[in-house]
């Protein structure tokens, strides 16, 4: 696609995004909402994945921020806004202190340990009945933020999605991108070029954690409660998974696509055929990546011109 | 004083001793080759140098200072580079953007000013077509293109692991010239791991000799092809 004709469709995209709450109802409105959350995680999933590291923690990170966000509310008597952001940080710190541990760990190892990681804290905020509530989780008695209102609460949603994007394209544009992709493509030579492996997977975890962290702060918001099998639930680590892989990995790109894609058809299949859908939706994922592991993104790209090394 | 020196350095593998008792020396200017039959630990030695992996015993000494167990990319920032025997070009990124890496990790510059250093670094070494996928290069360019990259460091000390395996007569010719030209105008000192001796006697100073790990002859190589041990080490072996 000629770059200033995507240019001009982003930009289209964007003001219809913006100025969606306008004239849609409750129901499209809380049907994208529940898309740009997962377009957000896609893409927070993706960052850190152009560095060769497969998180399983998706879940782990949000979920650690919805918590720290509502008791941050409950407990520390915070104001809305700022739990929201406190979520982040505080997501971003754990995710700080496990990542000296967890990133010397590659590929399986990796991916297993976030997998895990995830479960331990649902285990800890399951037993910690006393500060969370336990098993039944929290509600927050003073009501959700902007009184629940739907535009509102869209916007809020819009602008975390923001965050993740423009994270990362300074992911892409700057040093980042190079460091990652050298770490992906061969450790041992991108040491040899000066670069620092594990500070740069440090900044890249710690920075998605953040993010995913500040969307669960903004989940729990929105929703005015958390139980630790909503708030960690599966949902948030596989489907962001899905729409990054559906979509096309290593951009910003594909996520954003896949995301759009496998959300208006799940919600389409949820109301065709109730309790069906997933079935669909799992067929879906297993066709496109036996048949386009490069994902969508491939269909607007040129295909690659590999030629053999020696021939030319 | 000298630009690298090792003293005692041994690395030993499980029961295997891979690099043993090896001490030597580099001097601003020269080039030296490092020669030796298969599995004589040649590349090991890099590997110890350029910190990939670290010694058993011994001490790596850089213009002075004990570097021997300073991690790699510090070691790429502080001018010692290398190419590797196995090629792994960065195959997401253009030819240009693999020349930039160095420049900006171990010089710490800006994506501008990268970028402009490794189009100039691409220009000298011959390189074209810049905005190229790496799986369109030619093993030559291939070749240069990890020539560039170590290059891109601004290195003091260069280390070439094979560069020339798998070019032609003409394409080997054109590379000896080319880091003859580099290391001159550099004052760099460079460490040359061949296999093919006559690259080895057109190319290096001095040379260096491993066998099994051990650092068995030293000097210039029309002396050192002479030397018994040598020959033995290279006959003895099977290896020819």
């Amino acid at each position: 696609m000629n770059r200033n004709v995507s240019r001009i469709f982003a930009a289209l995209f964007g003001i219809l995004a913006i100025a969606l709450p306008l004239f849609a109802g409750d129901y499209p409105l809380q049907v994208a909402r529940n898309i740009m959350l997962y377009m957000a995680l896609a893409i927070t999933w993706d960052m850190l994945l152009r560095s060769g590291q497969i998180s399983f923690g998706i879940a782990g990170l949000f979920g650690v921020g919805a918590y720290a966000a509502i008791l941050g509310v409950i407990r520390a008597g915070m104001p809305a806004w700022f739990s929201i952001i406190f979520a982040a940080i505080f997501s971003g710190v754990v995710a700080f202190a496990i990542g000296f541990l967890i990133l010397r760990l590659r590929a399986m190892y990796f991916s297993i340990v976030t997998l895990a990681l995830g479960e331990i804290f649902r285990i800890i905020i399951h037993n910690l009945h006393d500060f969370t509530g336990g098993p039944e989780g929290v509600v927050m008695q003073q009501g959700v933020i902007f009184g629940g209102s739907a535009g509102k609460l869209y916007w809020l949603t819009l602008a975390g999605l923001a965050v993740a994007i423009a994270a990362s394209y300074w992911f892409e544009k700057s040093k980042i991108h190079f460091a990652l992709t050298a770490i992906r493509n061969n450790e041992i030579s991108a040491k040899s070029s000066g670069v620092n492996i594990f500070r740069w997977l440090l900044l890249a975890f710690v920075v998605t954690s953040a993010i995913q962290g500040l969307l669960g702060g903004i989940f729990v918001q929105s929703y005015g409660f958390a139980t630790p099998d909503t708030v960690f639930s599966a949902d948030f680590t596989l489907l962001p998974l899905a729409m990054a892989l559906l979509g096309g990995v290593y951009s910003t790109r594909g996520p954003i696509f896949g995301a759009i894609l496998l959300g208006l058809v799940s919600e389409w299949l949820k109301l065709k055929i109730p309790y069906g859908h997933l079935v669909v939706y799992g067929i879906i994922i297993i066709i496109v990546i036996l048949f386009m592991p490069q994902g969508l993104k491939q269909l607007v790209r040129q295909p690659a011109n590999k030629t053999d090394r020696r021939s030319a | 004083m000298s630009k690298l020196k090792t003293e005692n350095l041994t690395r030993r593998f499980l029961g295997l001793v891979a690099v043993n008792n090896v001490s030597f020396s580099m001097e601003e200017g020269e080039i030296l080759g490092i020669i030796g039959p298969n599995g004589a630990g040649k590349t090991t030695f890099i590997n110890l140098i350029s910190g990939i992996i670290m010694p058993s015993e011994g001490l790596i000494e850089y213009k002075g200072q004990d570097i021997t167990y300073i991690p790699a990319h510090e070691r790429a920032r502080m001018g010692i580079a290398r190419t590797y025997q196995l090629i792994h070009p960065l195959e997401n990124l253009t030819l240009i953007e693999n020349v930039m890496v160095g420049s900006i990790f171990a010089k710490g510059n800006g994506l501008k000013e990268a970028r402009r250093r490794a189009e100039a670094l691409c220009q000298e070494l011959g390189l074209t077509g810049l905005d190229r996928d790496t799986s369109r290069l030619t093993i030559l360019e291939i070749k240069k293109m990890e020539i560039a990259r170590a290059l891109a460091n601004e290195p003091e000390v260069l280390f070439l692991d094979e560069v020339m395996a798998g070019l032609n007569a003409d394409e080997t010719k054109d590379i000896i010239a080319m880091v003859q030209k580099i290391a001159q105008e550099r004052h760099l000192a460079v460490g040359v791991v061949e296999h093919v001796m006559g690259v080895i006697r057109e190319l290096t100073h001095r040379v260096i000799v491993l066998e099994a790990g051990e650092l068995i002859a030293e000097g210039k190589y029309e002396d050192v092809s002479k030397n018994p041990r040598v020959i033995e080490a290279y006959l003895g072996g099977g290896a020819a």
